[in-house]
């Protein structure tokens, strides 16, 4: 049990960027009735004056890491590193919102509040060092979302996707639920660090029992970051959600439940590794698979990219199967690259889809590189990261993390993975072919121009997957620094 | 040598092309001339350059020159190194060579987006150069990746009728194969903690690196496949035809005289330095291969009715030779291999840029469609006959002194090889000679008399330089050969290291067995 | 001596003539191409001059031309007796059909081009002929086979000229694919290509070794002199204009084969194995061709096949040991076949195009000076002594009795033969009543003046050149026992050959056709030249089209290997759509699926976990 449950200073600092956001989003909803008659825009405005704020908040707690709380929290460079991505994610999907809700005329203040709280949660993930933490951090991100999916009363495809996500998404958090239960009935402890104490000692209880709650832990997380066989449910939800919430849940809740995946993984169950590690191994596998090989038939463009992220959840769990502070670093770096492709390529397709989501069929963006070369030519470079080619963010992720599987001996799954990724390119390449070398398509040709806020959030993330690949350095060493999660 | 200039002389032939493409972007679109000139004049100072590489290149050495090492991701030690030796220097001149001439002839072909067409040209020429130059596992694998993309799009925007199928072809066909390599490229890395060749190969000569027999075999595979589709190597060809038919011919061009190479160069470069005995117990298999790769070619390419296609089958052909001459494993056979590199590079390119003049005066590159050419264009008729004349290896044309030298390697090594392999020297005189009988030779039709003018000087300017260099590797190959030889006796030198095995400290092999 | 400035010579005329011969006159052209090769003709003399006794040979090298490893090949020539020989053949008799075209082409188009490639020709023999080493000698070689190629498609715009230009280089590559492989051969035993290198080497080498050797030089001798089997390109090769039949197809290039296996001579005389081969496919070109020379009616097919025969003639000379010999009937043969061919050259530019004999005849008195010279070549090739065939042909024949006697009695028989059909073209040609319809005019002096001295050649070319004791130097001595009843009866033979001819086609004219018309089936399988052109295209052309274009285009690049490669897409997309089932879009079976999927994993973790203890 956590010693102390008193309230310091630096505790505040440590936990800020949280504080920032839930204040900020409850501040939003308040003054939602002032605003809205004036500016629908404001919204946004506010809501990125609060992501900046929470940015500032999370810098300033990593000037001094440390455990808050009793311990329930740690921040480090990890959570660090998780909170800025996530925060950073927040920032590209109000930017990529403004035009977007103006066109399906939907401006409200609970998008933003929303969408802050459920930052909020993932932030609260990404330093929480505690499963009951988690599990709060997991709820306040995945209630939020489940809302957000839903978000357009009046599109059918979105009700019913924000029903199977709250459906499956309880249901899957229920098994992770349980999993907590079991672990802190076997070592009488939710706190990663005593839990992984009790693992490793003497008296260890049941391999067995930790086992199978393991599995149970990993079910719920693997269904956050839609790895298969939990995948089930992203292309249906991808595709109905509103586009930049589909940006927003393909990067944001991912990468947060990742970090929790690590957390847990690779400090209270690293030592039955040995264990777990075929899990990873198969999910991985499959994921790959599923998701490469399912993409290759779509025609809908939001569920292509829905199944592609599926195939990248698998290349993150690759990392994780090699079981080692190089692995958490390559998928720490991975998430990132990851984050900034996915989110400029759904964005880049939001541009396009027109009221009422009508254009999201692939042969839509027939000659977009005529129409919008701007547009086009951001999405080629989010989409040729996506297939891993030097110079982005996507290629130099994908090799840290084969890097590291090799580094493991992971060898086969290395090959398999690699070959899946050359399968892959097939459908991204569909999407190119069709913007740079069909002729325009109605979409394309009444498509409207590049509001100031759609192009910085197209043109950031590309601007970062290009750093990512070319001078991946810096990033690489921040992760590199704090990978070690075994303390 | 130590001049500063010259020292960083290499740096600014590589990335003038990458400077010329981002200011290509910002041409506006509205003038394609503005483009076509830029790209011409950057080309042309990139071509320049290159040369004064050639000019203070020490022809003596065998070793890499102009070194320029730059830390690049420094948590992998990471390189930007990039240096030339006997043989990549000469590659290096070829794509900076041919890259103006693609300029020339697609003045007026590619009217539509030229912007983008001329920058994706300079864009391929940097990933191409990078590609010879590059001295660091990693940094040659971006280039090999990078080099990729622009073709695609220059196949698929400004191709013809299949180009979308040949274009998704054309890379997935090198994609599957450079996983592979990427895959063993990181197996090496772990093994050696380095990206950096010499270091890798310091360490294979001194013993400190040794791979056992199965391991080395996958690697060697691994690259080997990469390598082989690039070339393409029978039966991996498939794509080349294909890709060659539907791509602008400056894009054939490339394509043909440059992106093959580019096989056969990682092959010499890389499978056979790093690992020698499962090169050489491959070379067997590998030059039957070739050597179907040669007749087949042949005979495919006689019965093709596109002119296009007639031409890449004939280049799977020719690759044919230069797999064979290096895998002969004797000084003439690799000599010859990489003078049928450059050669073909040279006379192939004309091949395909004449055959673009012709289609773009008649707008077909069905033979059919054509005869009677010489009567009304009689200047690119002879010019199209001595780069006929020098694909099909007559003496004192580029293509002879290097088929030559690969069949003698090849004789010296296994005379049974070199009798079905000199075939394809009968078989090249039967459909090139055939074709251009029926494309040149014969009564004129009136569809040709009034579409088929003469060179124009810009067409003037594109071919007499490729003649000229035909001519002169024909007559004098000293100018070529000599750096070459001392390389490739190199590569021979190193392909003796550790054969047969040495006893293998660490036990590698047990490290792929229980590998997961 | 500056060897070099011989070949580049007419290559400087070429390169005039072929950038800039279409602005200048004709007889700018015509200065600058004949000049070039009668400049090359006097430098020739001018270094015989400064060779002193010529025993010593002259070599010079200039550049290192292919340079790998050990193998090093250098642009070498070199001059000895037999070259001398060649030289002035080429040379000399290369300057009168220059001379000769100036009036024969006058009329022609492309007339710039036509004396360019001339010079290129040139050019190359000249290096073919004065190469030191075999690489240089296969320059020539490729080189003299491109020109043949370029000059007998002259007429770029007829189909069947393009066609017999395409059959000459493809068949003389088959050919040169044997050279080659010799000469991989050699460099593989003796590492070196240098003529010197080599037969000093060879000397001591094992006999299977040269007899290989041998054998694939042969070959490569058979495609150029068009022996058989690839004799089939020279027939056609007449589409070209009579002078290039004239100086390529009769005087010079088809000899390089003669000159090349006299050249390594060496190697042949120690594989005895070889040498007979050279022999026997000697004499039965001879026969077999002169055969089919019989019964043409083409004058120039005639002399055509009369050229491959008495190219088999000289393959016996050098086949039988009698090397000078054989180099000997090379000279004569230059002589009078260069003037038979220029004098139908003449005939039909008389008729303006006619080359059908049927539409000739008596035209002796119309065209006198064509008919006087031509008969003195028909004399010499007759064999009727004094003239110039009869020494060489009669030496070649005694070499052959030595050798095996029914070769002797076979070449007697050709002889007579030949004799024929050389004066049957006399007598159809110039005797008899003019069965034409154009009106014939003797042709320019610039024509004639050739002629006549090609005829004096050719009556007292046996005895002005004793060629064998020329080269006794050279070649290995050979002592033939003077044995005066074998000349006799091959002297008789020809004049029986004459006899049957005048029998036939001026005693008793019907005579011909009612034979033809009795031994129809012989006559039939001769005058269609035994089918053999016929049985190459089914055997070998159409097979190998057809397979390639059926078997391994369509069937294995598009069917086998093309279609695999799609069948991977297409399984790929199979897979696809299975995994595509999983997805009802029915949130109940998704249920299922996640908590099929929990059970598998914990039953999965409980062994893996029980592992662990």
């Amino acid at each position: 049990m956590p010693a102390s449950f008193g309230f310091s200073s630096t505790d505040a600092i440590r936990f800020l960027p949280e504080i920032v956001l839930i204040v900020m989003g409850t501040l939003l909803m308040v003054l939602d009735p002032v605003i809205h008659k004036r500016s629908s825009e404001a919204f946004g405005h506010i809501s990125l004056l609060a992501l900046a704020a929470a940015l500032g908040g999370a810098v300033l707690a990593y000037q001094n890491p440390g455990p808050a709380f009793g311990g329930m929290l740690m921040v480090d460079g990890f959570a660090t590193f998780f909170r800025v991505l996530v925060i950073a994610v927040g920032m590209l999907t109000v930017l990529a919102s403004y035009r977007f809700l103006a066109r399906q005329d939907a401006e409200t203040s609970e998008y933003h509040a929303l969408l802050l709280f459920s930052i909020s949660g993932q932030c609260l993930m990404a330093d929480s060092n505690d499963l009951i933490m988690v599990f709060i951090g997991l709820e306040i991100s995945s209630i939020a979302s489940y809302i957000l999916a839903g978000y357009l009363r009046d599109d059918k495809r979105a009700n019913e996707a924000s029903l199977k996500y709250f459906l499956l998404g309880s249901f899957a958090t229920a098994f992770f639920l349980y999993g907590v239960a079991l672990i802190y009935g076997a070592t009488k402890s939710v706190n990663l660090t005593l839990v992984r104490q009790a693992i490793a000692g003497q008296d260890a209880p049941s391999p067995v029992f930790i086992g199978v709650a393991a599995a149970l832990m990993f079910v719920g997380l693997a269904f956050k970051v839609s790895a298969a066989p939990f995948q089930i449910w992203a292309p249906d939800v991808y595709q109905g959600a509103p586009t930049p919430i589909s940006a927003f849940l393909s990067a944001g809740p991912k990468a947060a439940a990742f970090a929790v995946f690590q957390r847990i993984f690779m400090t209270a169950l690293e030592p039955i590794g040995n264990g777990w590690e075929p899990l990873v191994w198969g999910a991985a596998l499959l994921s790959m698979i599923v998701g490469n090989f399912a993409a290759l038939l779509q025609t809908d463009i939001k569920r292509m990219l829905a199944y592609s992220s599926i195939a990248h959840a698998g290349y993150v769990l690759v990392a994780l199967a090699a079981r080692s502070d190089v692995g958490v670093a390559a998928a720490m770096f991975y998430l990132a690259g990851y984050a900034l492709m996915n989110v400029g390529a759904f964005t880049a397709v939001s541009t396009l889809t027109g009221k009422g989501e009508r254009y999201t069929s692939i042969d839509d963006f027939a000659g977009l590189g005529q129409k919008q070369p701007l547009t086009a030519a951001m999405f080629s470079i989010f989409l040729l990261s996506l297939i891993g080619v030097p110079l982005t963010g996507g290629f130099f992720g994908k090799f840290y993390i084969f890097k590291a599987a090799m580094e493991s001996h992971l060898v086969w799954l290395t090959v398999l993975g690699l070959l899946s990724s050359a399968v892959a390119a097939y459908y991204y390449l569909r999407i190119l072919v069709v913007m740079y070398m069909k002729e325009p398509s109605e979409a394309t040709v009444n498509a409207e121009p590049l509001s100031p806020g759609l192009s910085l959030a197209l043109i950031l993330p590309a601007v970062g997957t290009l750093a990512l690949g070319i001078f991946p350095g810096w990033v690489l060493e921040f992760a590199g620094k704090s990978s070690n999660l075994v303390k | 040598m130590n001049h500063p200039f010259t020292m960083n002389l290499l740096a600014v032939v590589l990335l003038l092309p990458l400077f010329g493409f981002l200011a290509a972007l910002a041409v506006p679109r509205s003038s394609p001339q503005a483009s076509r000139v830029w790209a011409l004049a950057i080309s042309l100072a990139t071509f320049v350059a290159s040369l004064g590489l050639l000019f203070w290149f020490d022809r003596g050495a065998p070793g890499d020159q102009f070194m320029v090492d730059v830390p690049w991701i420094a948590p992998l030690d990471i390189h930007f190194a990039i240096a030339v030796n006997g043989v990549s220097l000469w590659l290096m001149i070829l794509s900076t060579f041919l890259t103006p001439i693609c300029v020339l002839i697609s003045w007026r072909s590619i009217t539509r987006r030229a912007k983008e067409f001329y920058a994706f040209l300079i864009l391929l020429e940097f990933g191409l150069v990078g590609v010879f130059i590059a001295q660091d596992l990693f940094l040659f694998y971006v280039f090999w990746e990078v080099s990729l993309v622009p073709m695609y799009f220059l196949i698929g925007i400004w191709g013809h009728d299949r180009r979308i199928y040949a274009a998704v072809k054309f890379f997935l066909y090198t994609m599957a194969g450079s996983v592979l390599m990427l895959t063993a490229i990181i197996y090496i890395y772990n093994r050696t903690q380095t990206f950096n060749y010499a270091a890798i190969l310091e360490m294979l000569s001194s013993g400190k690196l040794v791979f056992a027999p199965g391991e080395q075999m996958l690697l060697f595979l691994a690259f080997f496949v990469a390598f082989a589709i690039k070339v393409p190597l029978f039966p991996l060809h498939t794509w080349l035809p294909d890709a060659h038919v539907e791509a602008p011919s400056a894009g054939s061009v490339m394509l043909a005289s440059v992106m093959l190479k580019m096989g056969t160069y990682g092959i010499l470069r890389y499978c056979l330095p790093l690992f020698p005995s499962a090169a050489r117990a491959c070379a067997g298999w590998i030059a039957v291969l070739a050597i179907i790769g040669i007749v087949y070619g042949a005979l495919v390419a006689m019965v093709q009715p596109n002119m296009k296609k007639l031409v890449a089958y004939s280049s799977v052909s020719h690759l044919g030779f230069v797999i064979l001459g290096i895998f002969s494993f004797t000084q003439a056979g690799m000599d010859g291999a990489v003078y049928v590199m450059l050669a073909h590079g040279i006379s192939t390119g004309a091949l395909f840029a004449i055959v673009g003049l012709l289609s773009e005066r008649r707008h077909s590159l069905e033979i059919a469609d054509y005869g009677g050419v010489a009567t009304v264009a009689p200047w690119l008729s002879t010019v199209f006959l001595i780069a006929t004349l020098a694909s099909i290896g007559l003496p004192l044309l580029s293509n002879f002194v290097g088929e030559f030298l690969v069949l003698q390697g090849t004789a010296i090594a296994n005379y049974q090889w070199a009798i079905y392999a000199s075939l394809g020297l009968v078989l090249s005189a039967c459909y090139m000679l055939w074709m251009y009988q029926r494309v040149i030779y014969g009564e004129v039709n009136p569809e040709i008399r009034s579409h088929v003018p003469d060179l124009s000087p810009r067409e003037w300017a594109a071919m007499v330089p490729l003649i000229a260099v035909m001519v002169w590797m024909g007559v004098y190959s000293q100018t070529f050969l000599q750096p070459i030889g001392k390389v490739t006796a190199r590569v021979l030198d190193q392909t003796q290291v550790n054969v047969p095995y040495r006893v293998n400290r660490a036990q590698p092999g047990a490290e792929v067995a229980n590998a997961r | 001596m500056q060897l070099w400035l011989i070949p580049i010579l007419p290559l400087a005329g070429f390169l005039i003539n072929g950038i800039f011969g279409r602005r200048f006159s004709k007889s700018l052209v015509n200065t600058v191409a004949i000049g070039s090769v009668v400049l090359a003709f006097a430098w020739v003399l001018r270094v015989i001059a400064g060779m002193g006794d010529l025993n010593t040979a002259l070599n010079e090298h200039y550049f290192t031309w292919i340079q790998s490893g050990a193998l090093s090949i250098g642009c070498d020539l070199a001059v000895d007796r037999l070259t001398i020989v060649m030289l002035l053949v080429v040379t000399g008799i290369g300057s009168l059909i220059h001379v000769y075209s100036i009036g024969y082409m006058a009329h022609e188009g492309g007339y710039y081009r036509f004396f360019a490639y001339l010079n290129l020709f040139m050019f190359f023999m000249l290096v073919l002929v004065l190469g030191a080493n075999y690489l240089i000698l296969f320059v020539g070689w490729e080189g003299v086979g491109l020109c043949s190629y370029l000059l007998i498609g002259f007429y770029f715009d007829k189909k069947f000229a393009t066609n017999a230009g395409n059959k000459a280089f493809i068949v003389n590559r088959i050919g040169d694919f044997g050279f080659s492989l010799a000469i991989f051969y050699i460099v593989k035993n003796f590492g070196s290509l240098d003529f010197n290198t080599v037969f000093r080497q060879a000397a001591s080498a094992p006999e299977w070794v040269l007899t290989i050797i041998a054998l694939l030089l042969l070959v490569g001798a058979c495609g150029k002199s068009a022996q058989i089997p690839l004799y089939v390109w020279l027939p056609d090769a007449m589409a070209g204009p009579t002078p290039v039949s004239a100086l390529i197809h009769a005087a010079t290039m088809v000899t390089a084969g003669v000159y090349m296996t006299a050249r390594s001579w060496v190697v042949f005389t120690h594989a005895p194995v070889a040498m007979e081969w050279v022999a026997c496919i000697g004499i039965v070109t001879a026969f077999f061709a002169a055969s089919i020379g019989l019964v043409q009616n083409d004058i120039k097919k005639v002399f055509a096949y009369s050229t491959v025969s008495q190219l088999g003639y000289m393959f016996v000379g050098v086949g039988c040991g009698a090397f000078s010999a054989g180099v000997y009937h090379l000279v004569t043969h230059a002589f009078f076949k260069a003037l038979l061919f220029l004098g139908a050259g003449s005939v039909i530019h008389a008729l303006s195009g006619e080359q059908d004999m049927r539409n000739m005849g008596g035209l002796r008195k119309k065209i006198k000076w064509t008919y006087m010279t031509m008969m003195c070549a028909a004399v010499a090739i007759a064999g009727i002594p004094p003239f110039s065939g009869f020494f060489s042909k009669d030496a070649i024949l005694l070499a052959a009795h030595q050798h095996a006697p029914w070769m002797y009695w076979l070449g007697v028989v050709t002889a007579g033969m030949t004799a024929f059909y050389v004066f049957r073209a006399m007598f159809m040609t110039f005797f008899g009543e003019y069965r034409g319809h154009e009106h014939p005019h003797e042709s320019p002096p610039s024509m004639l003046i050739p002629l006549v001295i090609l005829a004096v050649l050719s009556l007292g070319g046996g005895y002005l050149f004793k060629i064998p004791d020329f080269l006794s130097a050279l070649f290995p001595a050979m002592e033939v026992p003077e044995d005066l009843s074998l000349m006799l009866i091959s002297v008789a033979a020809g004049v029986a050959g004459i006899a049957v001819a005048w029998l036939m086609y001026i005693a008793r004219p019907g005579m011909a056709d009612s034979l033809a018309a009795a031994f129809r089936l012989p006559y039939q399988l001769i005058y269609n030249k035994w089918f053999v052109d016929e049985i190459y295209d089914a055997a070998v052309v159409k097979p190998v089209v057809g397979g390639s274009r059926v078997v391994l285009w369509k069937g294995v690049d598009s069917g086998l290997i093309d279609g695999s490669v799609n069948g991977v897409g297409s399984a790929a997309r199979n897979i696809g759509s299975l995994l595509r089932m999983m997805q009802s879009g029915n949130v109940r079976s998704y249920a299922t699926w996640v908590l099929l999927g929990s059970v598998l994993l914990i039953v999965a973790m409980w062994t893996a976990a029980g592992g662990i203890r």
